[in-house]
C-alpha cells in the first residue's frame, strides 16, 4: 500500500512534524477540535434558527392537537406540503441544489482532515525510521507483556522489571504481547497505546521529552481486577543516568527499584 | 375475520398471550422493551455511584463489572432494537398497506423469544454471577478458564441469552422481508414506501446478515464452554493462537452494522416526524434513501476501525480509515436533508419535534466526535476511553431520544388519546439537560480509561457532574411514564390524526385501528390510497410448513371444532417459554451431560409426530409405525445411556438442570409438532406479483430470506477455519496433525463417501417433489403402476435413509478419530475446527431429518399431491439443497486440502 | 420446471465432479502444485453449488431477486473472510 502519493505524503509530514507522537497528537487533536467546534457550532445554531425561523405561529385549530392545514392551492412557497395517503414524490422548490452544496462541503472537508491526518499516521506507524537518523539514537527496543494484573519489562539485554525505566529523548519501541487474556498497554501522556494480544507482538514507538513518572494503564477490560491495573511505574530519567541502571548488575537493579 | 379475528378482548390476559395481531405484538414489545429500559437504566445509575469518586466505593470490581457489562447488553440488544420493532411492528404494515405481518404467528414467536431471552439474561445474575468481560466479549476473556469459578454458570446462561435473542431477530428479520416486499398495496412502489417503513427494510437487512455473524460467532464461544474446545482458549487457559483477533473479527463484522441497526429505524422515524412537524416532504427524498442503502452497504466493510490497535496491517488499515470515512459522508447528506426540510416549512414545536430536534443535535455533536476516531492517530489515543464512552453515547442515546420522539407521534394513533403536551415538554427539557450533563464531562474528562472505576483525582469534579446529570436524565423518564399512562384515562380523544401535515397510511384509519386495519383494500393504483370494496383478504391456507388448505381432509372432529383457520395460536408463547427451559438447563450442565435430554427429545418428537398426525389425519398404518419406532428410539438411547452414564447413577446425580433442560426440550418439540400441524390464518398479499420478487410466494421468499442468514451463519464457522487456519500456517494444518498430534491419517473417504449420500439425497428430494407435483394419479413405471403418494413418500423416505447413512458414516468417523485415534474436541485447534463446522452441519441433517418425520406422516396421506400442495415439499427442498451444497465445500476444506 | 432426465443428468455429473476431486487427491498433485490445485477444487465445489441451486434448486427459473439475495450473502462471507485473512498477513 506504498503508493508514491503515500509516499510523497510521509514526507511532507515529516518535514512538518519530525516529532515524536505526543506532539503528532497534540497537534492533530488541536486541529480537529478547532475544526469540529467551528462545524459544531455552525450546523447547531443553523439548524436551530431555522427551526425557530419557520416556526408557525398560528394556534391549534379548533378540537385538533395541531395546526389546521393549508390547502396546496393556497399554499405560496412552491413546497410540496404532506398529505394523507399521498406517493411521495418530490419535495417542490428548493432545498436539493443547497443540500448537495452543504454535502461537498463538508465532504471536502472531511477528505481534507483525513488526508492531512493520515500523513501523520503514516509517520507515526513507520518504525524503520527510527533507525534512519544519522545523528540520533537507535531506539530502545522493549518488551512489553502484560498478565492479570500488571505489565513486566523485557530489556534487549534479558533485564526483566515491573517498571519501566526509559532515558528521554531517545525513541522507545515497545513491543507487546500479553500472556493471558487481552489487554492494552499504554502511557496517557506519552500517547503510546498498543493492544496486547495472547500470541501476537504488536509494535508501537514513543519518546519523553521530559523525566519524570508516568502512570502505565491498562485500556482493556481484562478481569476482575481491571481497575487496579495501573501503576506509576514508568520513569524517564536522563540518558546518562538511564545508561547507569542499565549497566549495573542485577542486583543493584533489584535495590533501585526496591 | 370481522370482530376481532377469534381473539379474547384487550381487557383479558389470555388475549396478550395468544394474539398474533401485529398491533397486539408492538404494545408488547414497547412495554417490554421500556421495562428493559429502566432495568438497564438503574444499572447505568449504579454505575455512575460507581464514578462518583475514584475507587470501588459502592459496587465490588466483581460486581461493578457485571453491571457495566449487562448496562451494555441490555441498552444495545433488550431495549434499542426491539423498542424500535414495537413501532416497527404497528407501523410498517399500516404504512405499506398490509393486514398484517406475511407470517403472524412467528411474529409471535418473535416476541416471546425475545421476552423469555431477556428473562433468561435476568436469571443469569443469580446463578452466581452473570458475564462480566463487557458487551464486547473480548477473547479470551470470554472463555471458560477466564472465568471465576462463581460465574461459570451465569456468564454461559447470558450468552444462551443472546443466542435465543438472535433467533428472536432473525425470525424477525425473514418475516419484515416478505412483509415488506411481499404484502404491499397495490400500486405502492418500493421506492415509494413511507421512510420508516423504509429504514426498517434497510434495518432488517442488516440484521439478517449481521446477527447471523453473531449468532455464529456466539455458537462457537458456546462450544468452548460446553464442549470444551479451544478456539479462544482451551480449559487450561492457554490462549488459542489465533482466537482473540478471531472473536474481534467475528464481533466487530456483526458489532458495526449493529450501530446501524439501532440507529436506522430512529432515522426513519426523524425523517417522518421532521416531515409532519415542518410540514414538508423531505428534501432531497431519493438521496436520502440511497444515502441510507449506501450506510447500509458499506456497513458490512467497516468492521477492522475497532480494531486499528490490534496486529493488523497497515494495508488493511488504510483500507478500513477510507471505508469509514466514506461511510460518514451518507450521513451528512442525511443531517442536511433533515435541516433543509424545516427551510419554508411550518414549523409546530410540539413534543415529538422537539425530541427530534433534540436528537438531531445530539446525533451532530456524536457525528463530529466520530470523525475524530476515524484519524487514526487519534484513535489510538482515544482508544479505551471515555471519549469513545461519550461518543457513542451521542450516537446510540440519540437513536433513542429520536425513538421517545416517535413514541410520543405514534402515541395518539396507538391508545387513540393524546398525551399531556405541557408535560411532554417538560420531560424534553429535563431529558436534554439532563443527557449533555451527563455525556458532555465525559468529553472534557475523556482521558478516563474506559470500564475502571479507578480515575485521576482531578477528573472527579466533571464525573460528579455527569453522575448528577444521570439522575436528571433518569427522572425525565419518570415524567414520561406519569404522562403516558395518565393520559391513558384522559378525555383527549383523537380521531384519525392528530397531526396535521401527516402523509403515511397509518393516519388514514381511525386511532386506535380496527383490527382488521382497513375498510377495504388498500390501493395506490389511482396515485394516491383508496379504499377498495370487498373482502380484503381471504382465510385459507395454513401458514409454515403447509402453503395452502389440504384437500378437504380437515374435518371438524380433528381439530378441535375449529373449522376455521384462527388468529389466535398459543405455541408461540410456548415456543419462547420452552427454549427459556432449555437454555436454563443447559446453562449448568457439564459436557457429559449436556447432550442427553436433547436426545431424548427425538424420540417424543417422533412420538409426537405419530400422536398428532394421527389426531389430525385419522390413524394409519404409518402414524402406527411412528408411534412404534419412537419407543424403539427411546429404548436406544436409554441403552447409550447406561452404556455411558449408567442409568441409576447418572439419573440420580442429574442436577435440577438436566430437568429442566428435559423439560424444555420435550416441551419445545411438542410446540414445533403443534406448530407445523394447526390450521391458521395467513394474511394473503393483495396482488400476486410484487416487484423485485416477483410470483414468489411468501413462504419461499421467507425460506429464502432464512437461507441467506444461514449462508452468513455457515461463513462465520468457515471464515473462523480460513481464519484460524491461515493464522497457523495454511499447508502445515494437517501435517502438524499427521506429525505431532499423532493422528494417524485424516482419510478422504469418510467425506468422499458422505458426499455421494447427500448429493443422491439432494437427488431423491427432487423426484418426491415431482411426483407430489402430478397430483393424485398414478405412474406407469415399467409394468408398475404406483400411486404417485406412494413415490412422493417412497422418495422422501429415501432421502431420510440417506440422512441415517450420512449420520451414521460420520459417527463411525468421529468415533474412530475421537475414541480410538485420541483426536478430542481440544486436541488441538484442527480438531476443534473440524468437529464444530461438520457438527453444525450435521446439526442442520437433523434437522432436515426432523422436518422430513413431518413431511413423511403428512405425504402418506397424500396431503402435497398437486401443483400448489406440492410447494411444502419444494420449501424443504431448499433446505435441503442448502445443507448439501455446504457439505460440498466442507468436503475439500475439510478432508483434502 | 424440468424433467426427470435432466435432473439425473445433473446428479450424475455431481458424482463425477465429486470423484474427480477425491481422484486428485490421490494423485499426489496436491503435495507439488498446493495452490492450484486447491484453486481447482474450490471452483469444482462452486461448479456443484451452483448447479445443484440452479436446477434442483430452480433458482435459474427465479426472479433473478432471488439470486442476488443468495450473492449477497457470498459476497458477505467472502468479505469477512478475505478482510480477515488479509488483516494478518
Amino acid at each position: 500500500m506504498m503508493t508514491p502519493g503515500s509516499a510523497l505524503l510521509r514526507h511532507a509530514a515529516f518535514a512538518q512534524v519530525s516529532r515524536t507522537p505526543a506532539d503528532v497528537f497534540d497537534n492533530l487533536y488541536l486541529v480537529f477540535l478547532v475544526l469540529g467546534t467551528l462545524v459544531g457550532v455552525v450546523v447547531i445554531s443553523y439548524t436551530v434558527y431555522n427551526a425557530y425561523k419557520y416556526r408557525a405561529s398560528d394556534p391549534d385549530a379548533e378540537g385538533r392537537y395541531d395546526v389546521e392545514e393549508t390547502p396546496p392551492e393556497e399554499d405560496g412557497d412552491g413546497v410540496a406540503r404532506p398529505q394523507v395517503g399521498e406517493i411521495p414524490t418530490g419535495s417542490g422548490k428548493g432545498g436539493g441544489k443547497k443540500l448537495f452544496v452543504s454535502f461537498t462541503i463538508s465532504a471536502v472537508i472531511v477528505l481534507g482532515l483525513i488526508v492531512y491526518a493520515y500523513s501523520l499516521f503514516l509517520y507515526v506507524e513507520d518504525t524503520n525510521q527510527l533507525y534512519d537518523g544519522e545523528d540520533t539514537e537507535d531506539p530502545l527496543e522493549i518488551q512489553v507483556v502484560a498478565e492479570q494484573f500488571r505489565f513486566t519489562y523485557v530489556y534487549p539485554d534479558g533485564t526483566t522489571t515491573e517498571e519501566l525505566r526509559i532515558p528521554k529523548d531517545r525513541p522507545i519501541l515497545v513491543n507487546v504481547t500479553s500472556q493471558d487474556v487481552m489487554h492494552n498497554f499504554g502511557i496517557r501522556e506519552l500517547r503510546v497505546k498498543a493492544d496486547a494480544i495472547p500470541n501476537q507482538y504488536n509494535e508501537a514507538w514513543f519518546q519523553a521529552e521530559e523525566t519524570g513518572t508516568y502512570e502505565a494503564i491498562c485500556y482493556e477490560l481484562c478481569g476482575v481486577g481491571h481497575s487496579s491495573m495501573r501503576g506509576e511505574e514508568v520513569i524517564v530519567m536522563e540518558p546518562e543516568e538511564f545508561n547507569d541502571w542499565y549497566d549495573s548488575s542485577e542486583a543493584e537493579k533489584a535495590e533501585v527499584s526496591g | 375475520m370481522g370482530e376481532n379475528g377469534h381473539l379474547p378482548p384487550k381487557s383479558n390476559i389470555k388475549r396478550w398471550l395468544v394474539t398474533t395481531n401485529h398491533k397486539d405484538i408492538g404494545v408488547l414489545y414497547l412495554i417490554t422493551s421500556m421495562f428493559f429500559l429502566v432495568m438497564a437504566g438503574i444499572l447505568a445509575l449504579l454505575i455512575r455511584a460507581q464514578m462518583w469518586a475514584p475507587g470501588a466505593t459502592v459496587l465490588d470490581p466483581g460486581g461493578y463489572y457485571q453491571v457495566a457489562t449487562s448496562h451494555g447488553f441490555l441498552m444495545v440488544f433488550w431495549f434499542l432494537s426491539p423498542f424500535a420493532f414495537g413501532f416497527a411492528n404497528y407501523v410498517v404494515p399500516l404504512q405499506i398497506g398490509a393486514d398484517d405481518l406475511a407470517f403472524p404467528r412467528l411474529n409471535a414467536m418473535s416476541y416471546w423469544l425475545y421476552l423469555f431471552s431477556g428473562v433468561l439474561f435476568g436469571i443469569s445474575f443469580f446463578q452466581g454471577a452473570t458475564f462480566m468481560g463487557g458487551w464486547t466479549m473480548y477473547a479470551p476473556l470470554n472463555a471458560p478458564a477466564f472465568i471465576p469459578n462463581y460465574g461459570h454458570v451465569g456468564s454461559f446462561a447470558a450468552i444462551l441469552a443472546l443466542v435465543m435473542f438472535t433467533g428472536s431477530v432473525t425470525i424477525g428479520s425473514v418475516n419484515f422481508l416478505t412483509t415488506i416486499y411481499r404484502m404491499r398495496a397495490e400500486g405502492l412502489r418500493m421506492r415509494d414506501i413511507p421512510l420508516f417503513s423504509m429504514s426498517i427494510l434497510l434495518t432488517v437487512w442488516m440484521m439478517l446478515f449481521a446477527f447471523a455473524a453473531l449468532l455464529g460467532a456466539l455458537v462457537i464461544l458456546s462450544s468452548d464452554h460446553l464442549l470444551h474446545t479451544s478456539y479462544f482458549a482451551d480449559v487450561d487457559g492457554n490462549p488459542s493462537s489465533g482466537g482473540s483477533l478471531l472473536w474481534t473479527h467475528l464481533f466487530w463484522f456483526f458489532g458495526h452494522p449493529e450501530v446501524y441497526i439501532v440507529f436506522f429505524p430512529a432515522l426513519g422515524a426523524m425523517a417522518e416526524i421532521v416531515q409532519t412537524f415542518s410540514g414538508r416532504r423531505l428534501v432531497g427524498r431519493k438521496w436520502f434513501v440511497i444515502a441510507m442503502a449506501l450506510v447500509a452497504i458499506q456497513s458490512f466493510i467497516v468492521w477492522m476501525h475497532h480494531m486499528f490497535l490490534t496486529t493488523i496491517n497497515l494495508p488493511i488499515k488504510t483500507i478500513m480509515m477510507v471505508t469509514t470515512i466514506g461511510i460518514s459522508l451518507p450521513f451528512d447528506l442525511m443531517v442536511f436533508a433533515l435541516i433543509y426540510t424545516m427551510i419554508k416549512g411550518r414549523v409546530r414545536w410540539k413534543t415529538p419535534f422537539l425530541f427530534v430536534l433534540g436528537a438531531l443535535l445530539i446525533f451532530i455533536v456524536g457525528g463530529i466526535t466520530g470523525v475524530f476516531l476515524g484519524a487514526i492517530v487519534l484513535d489510538y489515543s482515544f482508544r479505551g476511553t471515555y471519549w469513545v464512552v461519550a461518543h457513542f453515547h451521542y450516537v446510540m442515546a440519540s437513536g433513542a431520544v429520536a425513538l421517545i420522539g416517535a413514541l410520543y407521534y405514534w402515541y395518539p394513533k396507538i391508545t387513540g388519546k393524546m398525551y399531556n403536551e405541557f408535560l411532554g415538554k417538560i420531560h424534553f427539557v429535563v431529558a436534554f439537560v439532563g443527557f449533555n450533563l451527563l455525556y458532555f464531562p465525559m468529553f472534557v474528562v475523556w482521558e478516563t480509561p474506559r470500564r475502571m472505576f479507578e480515575y485521576s483525582a482531578g477528573f472527579t469534579f466533571w464525573h460528579r457532574v455527569a453522575s448528577v446529570g444521570a439522575v436528571l436524565f433518569a427522572a425525565s423518564f419518570v415524567i414520561m411514564i406519569y404522562n403516558l399512562f395518565m393520559s391513558l384515562y384522559s378525555d383527549r380523544v383523537v380521531d384519525d390524526s392528530p397531526w396535521a401535515y401527516t402523509g403515511s397510511t397509518e393516519w388514514a384509519v381511525p386511532s386506535p385501528p380496527p383490527t382488521e386495519n382497513f375498510p377495504g383494500t388498500p390501493s395506490f393504483t389511482s396515485g394516491s390510497l383508496r379504499f377498495l370494496e370487498g373482502p380484503e383478504a381471504t382465510d385459507g391456507g395454513v401458514e409454515g410448513e403447509e402453503a395452502t388448505p389440504d384437500g378437504g381432509q380437515v374435518t371438524a372432529a380433528a381439530d378441535h371444532g375449529e373449522p376455521h383457520p384462527d388468529h389466535a395460536s398459543w405455541w408461540p408463547v410456548f415456543a419462547g417459554s420452552s427454549a427459556l427451559l432449555a437454555g436454563i438447563g443447559l446453562s449448568g450442565l457439564s459436557p457429559s451431560m449436556f447432550v442427553w435430554p436433547f436426545l431424548f427429545a427425538l424420540p417424543a418428537f417422533v412420538y409426537f409426530v405419530g400422536a398428532v398426525g394421527a389426531r389430525r389425519d385419522g390413524f394409519t398404518v404409518l402414524h402406527g409405525a411412528f408411534l412404534s419406532a419412537s419407543f424403539l428410539l427411546l429404548a436406544v438411547f436409554i441403552a447409550l445411556f447406561h452404556v455411558t452414564q449408567g442409568i441409576i447413577t447418572g439419573l440420580e446425580s442429574a442436577p435440577t438442570y438436566f430437568w429442566l433442560a428435559l423439560a424444555g426440550a420435550v416441551l419445545g418439540v411438542y410446540t414445533l409438532v403443534r406448530l407445523g400441524f394447526e390450521s391458521f390464518y395467513v394474511p394473503e398479499p393483495t396482488s400476486s406479483a410484487q416487484w423485485p420478487f416477483g410470483e414468489v410466494e411468501n413462504t419461499k421468499l421467507g425460506m429464502w430470506t432464512f437461507l441467506g442468514s444461514d449462508i452468513i451463519l455457515f461463513g462465520a464457522f468457515i471464515g473462523s477455519y480460513v481464519f484460524t487456519r491461515f493464522e497457523f500456517g495454511w499447508q502445515d494444518w494437517w501435517h502438524v496433525a499427521h506429525e505431532v498430534g499423532g493422528l494417524e491419517h485424516h482419510p478422504v473417504w469418510p467425506g468422499l463417501l458422505n458426499t455421494y449420500i447427500l448429493l443422491a439425497s439432494s437427488f431423491t428430494v427432487v423426484l418426491a417433489l415431482v411426483f407430489a407435483r402430478r397430483g393424485v394419479g398414478t405412474t406407469e413405471i415399467g409394468p408398475l403402476s404406483v400411486e404417485n403418494r406412494k413415490l412422493t413418500l417412497g422418495f422422501i423416505g429415501t432421502t431420510f435413509l440417506g440422512a441415517c447413512l450420512f449420520l451414521l458414516n460420520k459417527g463411525i468417523e468421529w468415533v474412530d478419530l475421537y475414541f480410538h485415534q485420541g483426536w478430542t474436541f481440544n486436541a488441538d485447534i484442527m480438531s476443534s475446527t473440524f468437529y464444530l463446522t461438520t457438527g453444525l452441519h450435521a446439526a442442520h441433517v437433523v434437522i432436515g431429518m426432523m422436518l422430513m418425520l413431518f413431511l413423511m406422516v403428512r405425504s402418506y396421506t397424500g396431503a402435497y399431491q398437486g401443483e400448489d400442495e406440492a410447494r411444502t415439499i419444494e420449501y424443504f427442498g431448499l433446505y435441503w439443497h442448502f445443507v448439501d451444497i455446504v457439505w460440498l465445500f466442507l468436503f475439500p476444506l475439510f478432508y483434502i486440502l | 420446471m424440468a424433467s426427470i432426465k435432466l435432473y439425473t443428468a445433473i446428479f450424475g455429473v455431481l458424482m463425477v465432479l465429486s470423484t474427480m476431486q477425491a481422484a486428485l487427491e490421490f494423485t499426489g498433485l496436491l503435495e507439488e502444485f498446493y495452490v492450484p490445485i486447491m484453486g481447482v477444487m474450490l471452483l469444482l465445489s462452486t461448479i456443484k453449488a451452483v448447479s445443484v441451486a440452479g436446477w434442483y434448486m430452480h433458482v435459474f427459473d427465479e426472479p433473478r431477486a432471488i439470486s442476488y439475495l443468495a450473492i449477497a450473502a457470498v459476497i458477505g462471507v467472502l468479505a469477512l473472510i478475505a478482510g480477515a485473512a488479509y488483516s494478518i498477513t
